[in-house]
């Protein structure tokens, strides 16, 4: 039978903070809280320093040319979390390794990317484009 | 006391923001770590991650605590630099998929510049892993 459960909030009985959620093998189960994604940015640089999309930012800093510091509403439990952060190739660049976007540095409570072109010069760029996953506060 | 909830949707208290219990299964990461690849490797962070390997200069792999349901699930890699980057791109590649088991999946600490590429062991690598559990 078909269940709509509505509901604002999730909270565990044994831990709150962990839910279990069967996988899609039906055998072995996932944690609900650590699968999710805890923070992700669209940013544009070049337009006015403006979000595409967020999820989890309270503000952003301009440091300069392609330097941008995202801070989260919600802060994560350490420094040590994985982050994955891209951006576009622009056609000006004729190879990877000539645009760079990098984590210059990742605390629990925000994220600086930085952005980079040919010869090393800094650069703002239409994309950036993070994610980080890990543990909540 | 410890309760299980069966249910297809899940929606807001006012009836809005559905979604399916099966995107909540499908789009969770199933296993993620971050990692210092120096001196001896190891972990930083991780979930759903059983150990990692060395297997030489800028080459590890992760094992899994519960294992993925194919070989081929979704892998992202990443690193970050601790100071500005020069021109340099710093990746952490996923091996291609004939490596790739349930159980593991293997990554390769690169480098690339405008004249040389290559290996190397960093401080800072990280990844992701999207697909069923077994």
């Amino acid at each position: 039978m078909a269940s709509l459960l509505k509901v604002d909030s999730l909270t565990g009985v044994t831990t709150a903070g962990s839910i279990s959620v069967t996988g899609e093998g039906n055998s072995t189960t996932t944690n609900l809280q650590q699968g999710l994604a805890k923070h992700w940015v669209r940013f544009d640089q070049v337009n006015s320093n403006t979000f595409g999309d967020t999820f989890n930012s309270s503000s952003f800093t301009d440091n300069g040319t392609g330097n941008t510091l995202f801070t989260r509403t919600s802060n994560l439990a350490n420094d040590d979390y994985p982050a994955f952060i891209t951006t576009e190739i622009q056609a000006s660049y004729t190879n990877t390794a000539d645009a760079l976007i990098a984590g210059a540095t990742q605390l629990s409570t925000s994220f600086m990317s930085t952005y980079h072109v040919e010869n090393g010069s800094a650069a703002d760029t239409r994309t950036v484009a993070m994610m980080a996953v890990g543990d909540l506060a | 006391m410890a309760s299980e909830l069966r249910v297809n949707t899940l929606k807001d208290a006012s009836g809005n923001n559905s979604v399916a219990t099966s995107f909540v299964a499908g789009g969770s990461a199933k296993a993620w770590a971050a990692m210092n690849g120096t001196g001896t490797p190891a972990l930083r962070d991780s979930f759903n991650v059983s150990g990692l390997t060395d297997n030489g200069t800028g080459d590890f792999s992760f094992a899994y605590s519960n294992n993925l349901a194919t070989a081929d699930a979704y892998t992202a890699g990443g690193m970050v630099a601790n100071t500005s980057a020069s021109n340099t791109t710093y990746t952490l590649a996923p091996y291609s998929s004939s490596t790739l088991t349930t159980s593991s999946s293997r990554y390769s600490m690169r480098y690339n510049t405008a004249s040389a590429e290559g290996v190397a062991d960093y401080a800072y690598g990280a990844t992701t892993i999207h697909g069923d559990l077994a």
